[in-house]
């Protein structure tokens, strides 16, 4: 079931009103109808992969237990392996599964070896597997270090594993944020369901009039640009920056918005990193819930920044390669996630990796300085370059879109693959970055207005503009679903 | 609960009120004429109507409208006499041509060529064959006065029928509950816009939910070929039928066509019993732009610029009027 379908819109209000006016009176019964919620929302897309989820959250559940009652390290160390080796298991099978054969094959092909059959499999990516494996992988992960107390109740942990909001795209969710939420009885509070509803109206908004209005002319551009030139090339993947940010941070508000109806909060997965003045800080705005994740069980595993510098510069690779391949079986990922590890090495080296942190652009002040201006620039440039990696199908396709922009050094406009008009887009992205810059100071609050009259209007022209960039006929699907 | 209830009803309904007032001050949403049936049972636009007509989203296509007092979208008014040189157009929406301002239709593109000619257009959305010979057969006595007729046709869907019949679900938009939420713009905006769509389709599978589903057959080649052959059989019967019930000029009339999509069969019965057609096929296909509009099959003012130098280059091939 999509966010932005009208199943959903049907489907949310019947949840809401059940769950605060016949459910609402004993937290167990709270968390059942969650879940039996949860398990509808996502059988309905496709429910023979409801029992992989079901799979991965009662092997998490036990294993938990089991890490906790045992005092052996080495036992300890032995159920955790046996909770990564299945949740990747399953990763590895339905998602990579045909990237290693394909490799294997080319890699083969290399030394003249042609292999006739390859046994690849016709399976489809069950949706949201990247995301919920790595949620019940956290749970283990943080008993095993002692974070985390497991909890004795499995419709709590069921419910945690596949809360219907951030079950097929996350935020992905630490079992000390999330599931501390569900084990304890919510109340319904005012203030935080009409917070949910200004983010879900901001992520439709992100979703329906960014991320969708632009993908005919994504798509045209990355489909044939052996017939264009170096303008539209970098028109092309500056637009699927926006697309893709739009996309995915407006599915998160979504998430987020709604989690907020059932009164859980979930953590904020974007914060604007349009505005970033170096890459490390776009990381840390960038799909943070998945940063936070490989920080706290990759990076610092491996020791972080507190060992040699040559260390750290090796995990930081680490984690960008491990990264970039959790978003695809596909080198294209694996090579976007080395060039943002390229990017970030000497911004580390340079010890300026968190000289951001906790500040934002322009702070204090109505416009950002001229230095903060081609820093913005300089970061949207270099991450925009590495999504030409990113959106194309292969590494071939990458090179030759680069090697096109090189060849073809040239200025032409751009027509629409509709005939639409440009301009109305442009000024579209103009007036969302202008917006965005605005309300920077919380992602968590689009409409932060004193005048309830302002807020009045910035709601009709938000669902103005999806009217106006409605489009019936393009595929509606969230991009990090094929994730 | 019962506060955010009440509020978000309200903000709704705020916020409805104010989209109305968009859409009618930037005249998003596009206007319909009212349709009747007048007394020899041709079903037209009621006289002397103006509004626009607005295609996308964000206004990519708009027009301005004038009903005539005879019931056709048109700058003039249809007064054919002896003395005057007349043409008349007729058919569907293609030569209504609501997609364009009505004082640069095709009509007055062929006048502006041929100045000494009046163009009339009666040209109504949904207009089949057998809607246009009915038409000009029940005003036969306005229509023998007009020098040439020229008939617009789309061979698999104008033939259809083998012979007039009201068409009631044409009629049916005029209904009370049609009438009361066209009076809302926002409505029109969003139905035209296909963000009703999905609403719509769900009350129809709600609706069929427990009829028993239709099983679908697969039809292979050689069945497609032979209901392609019926249907085009079918189609050259329910000519005859027309043209015999309702008659036709050979002399004066002028079938309007594109051969790409019309049957061999139906094209060589034309010209083995001397009807006389317009082909447009070959000028859209060597055209360098597009003929059709963005949001929808009709022509753009390109197409209607070929249809027209089509229609004036037939006029003075059969000598209608000299040079």
């Amino acid at each position: 079931m999509l966010f932005n379908s009208l199943d959903f819109f049907i489907f949310l209000p019947v949840v809401f009103v059940l769950y605060w006016f016949i459910f609402y009176k004993k937290i167990q019964v709270q968390n059942l109808f969650i879940l039996i919620a949860s398990y509808i929302f996502y059988g309905l897309w496709d429910w023979r992969f409801l029992f992989l989820i079901l799979a991965s959250t009662v092997v998490d559940f036990f294993i938990g237990q089991t890490i906790y009652t045992n005092d052996s390290t080495s036992k300890r160390k032995a159920w955790l392996w046996v909770s990564v080796i299945f949740n990747i298991g399953l990763l590895g099978f339905f998602k990579y599964y045909n990237f290693f054969i394909g490799s294997w094959v080319d890699f083969l092909s290399v030394f003249g070896y042609e292999l006739k059959s390859t046994w690849t499999l016709q399976i489809i990516l069950p949706v949201g597997i990247s995301f919920y494996t790595f949620q019940t992988m956290s749970y283990s992960l943080d008993i095993y270090y002692k974070r985390l107390t497991p909890t004795k109740n499995f419709i709590a942990f069921a419910t945690f594993v596949s809360f219907f909001p951030q079950l097929v795209a996350g935020p992905i969710e630490r079992a000390s944020n999330l599931l501390s939420q569900i084990t304890a009885k919510r109340f319904f509070n005012y203030v935080q369901c009409t917070e949910g509803l200004k983010l879900i109206l901001w992520g439709l908004f992100k979703k329906v009039v960014i991320a969708d209005s632009i993908a005919p002319i994504v798509d045209d551009i990355f489909l044939n640009y052996n017939d264009y030139s170096a303008s539209t090339l970098i028109l092309g993947v500056s637009l699927f920056s926006f697309q893709v940010y739009g996309d995915f941070s407006g599915y998160s508000d979504i998430a987020i918005g709604t989690a907020k109806l059932f009164g859980i909060e979930l953590m904020s997965n974007f914060k604007f990193p349009t505005f970033s003045r170096n890459v490390a800080e776009y990381w840390q705005r960038w799909h943070v819930s998945l940063s936070t994740w490989f920080r706290h069980y990759v990076y610092i595993p491996l020791g972080g920044s507190r060992v040699s510098k040559l260390k750290s510069v090796r995990n930081i690779i680490i984690i960008f390669l491990v990264s970039g391949f959790w978003h695809g079986a596909n080198w294209t990922f694996i090579v976007w996630g080395a060039i943002h590890a390229a990017l970030y090495i000497p911004v580390f080296l340079m010890g300026r990796n968190r000289i951001y942190m906790n500040t934002v652009v322009a702070e204090n002040r109505w416009f950002p300085s001229l230095t903060e201006i081609s820093q913005i620039l300089l970061t949207f440039i270099l991450v925009t370059f590495s999504r030409v990696f990113f959106r194309s199908e292969s590494i071939t396709d990458a090179f030759g879109f680069l090697e096109q922009i090189y060849a073809n050094f040239s200025y032409e406009t751009y027509q629409h693959p509709l005939g639409y008009r440009m301009i109305d887009y442009f000024i579209l992205l103009g007036l969302f970055v202008l917006y965005e810059f605005r309300i920077r100071r919380d992602e968590r609050a689009p409409f932060k207005f004193k005048s309830k009259i302002v807020r009045f209007v910035a709601y009709t022209l938000v669902i103005l503009g999806m009217l106006l960039f409605f489009d019936d006929n393009i595929d509606r699907s969230f991009i990090y679903f094929q994730f | 609960m019962k506060k955010l209830i009440v509020k978000s009803i309200l903000y709704v309904f705020l916020i409805l009120i104010v989209l109305e007032g968009l859409v009618r001050v930037f005249h998003l949403g596009k206007d319909t004429p009212t349709r009747f049936l007048d007394e020899y049972k041709v079903e037209k636009w009621k006289p002397n109507q103006n509004g626009f007509s607005v295609t996308g989203n964000r206004r990519q296509n708009f027009s301005e409208y004038h009903i005539n007092t005879t019931g056709y979208n048109s700058y003039r008014e249809f007064t054919p006499t002896k003395d005057k040189i007349e043409v008349a157009l007729v058919g569907d929406s293609f030569i209504e041509g609501f997609h364009q301002n009505y004082y640069n239709s095709i009509g007055k593109k062929i006048e502006n060529v041929i100045p000494e000619i009046e163009v009339y257009e009666y040209g109504y959305a949904g207009y089949d064959f057998a809607d246009q010979l009915h038409l000009v057969h029940s005003y036969a006595s306005q229509f023998d006065l007009i020098d040439h007729v020229i008939l617009g046709i789309k061979f698999s869907n104008d033939l259809t029928r083998a012979e007039y019949q009201v068409v009631n679900s044409r009629l049916a938009l005029e209904s009370p509950i049609n009438k009361m939420l066209k009076k809302s713009k926002l409505i029109v905006y969003c139905k035209s816009i296909g963000i009703l769509d999905p609403p719509q389709e769900l009350m129809y599978r709600l609706i069929n939910i427990f009829k028993p589903k239709k099983k679908t057959v697969a039809i292979d080649e050689a069945e497609t070929l032979r209901i392609k052959k019926e249907n085009e059989e079918k189609y050259l019967a329910n000519f005859k039928s027309l043209v015999s019930k309702y008659g036709y000029d050979k002399k004066r009339f002028t079938l309007l066509l594109d051969s790409r999509i019309t049957s061999p069969l139906f094209l060589s019965y034309l010209e083995k019993n001397g009807f006389n057609y317009i082909d447009f096929s070959a000028s859209f296909e060597t055209s360098d732009r597009s003929t059709t509009l963005i949001y929808d099959r009709h022509w753009n003012n390109h197409g209607r610029d070929i249809i027209a130098k089509n229609i004036t280059q037939y006029l003075r091939d059969i000598n209608f009027i000299k040079n």
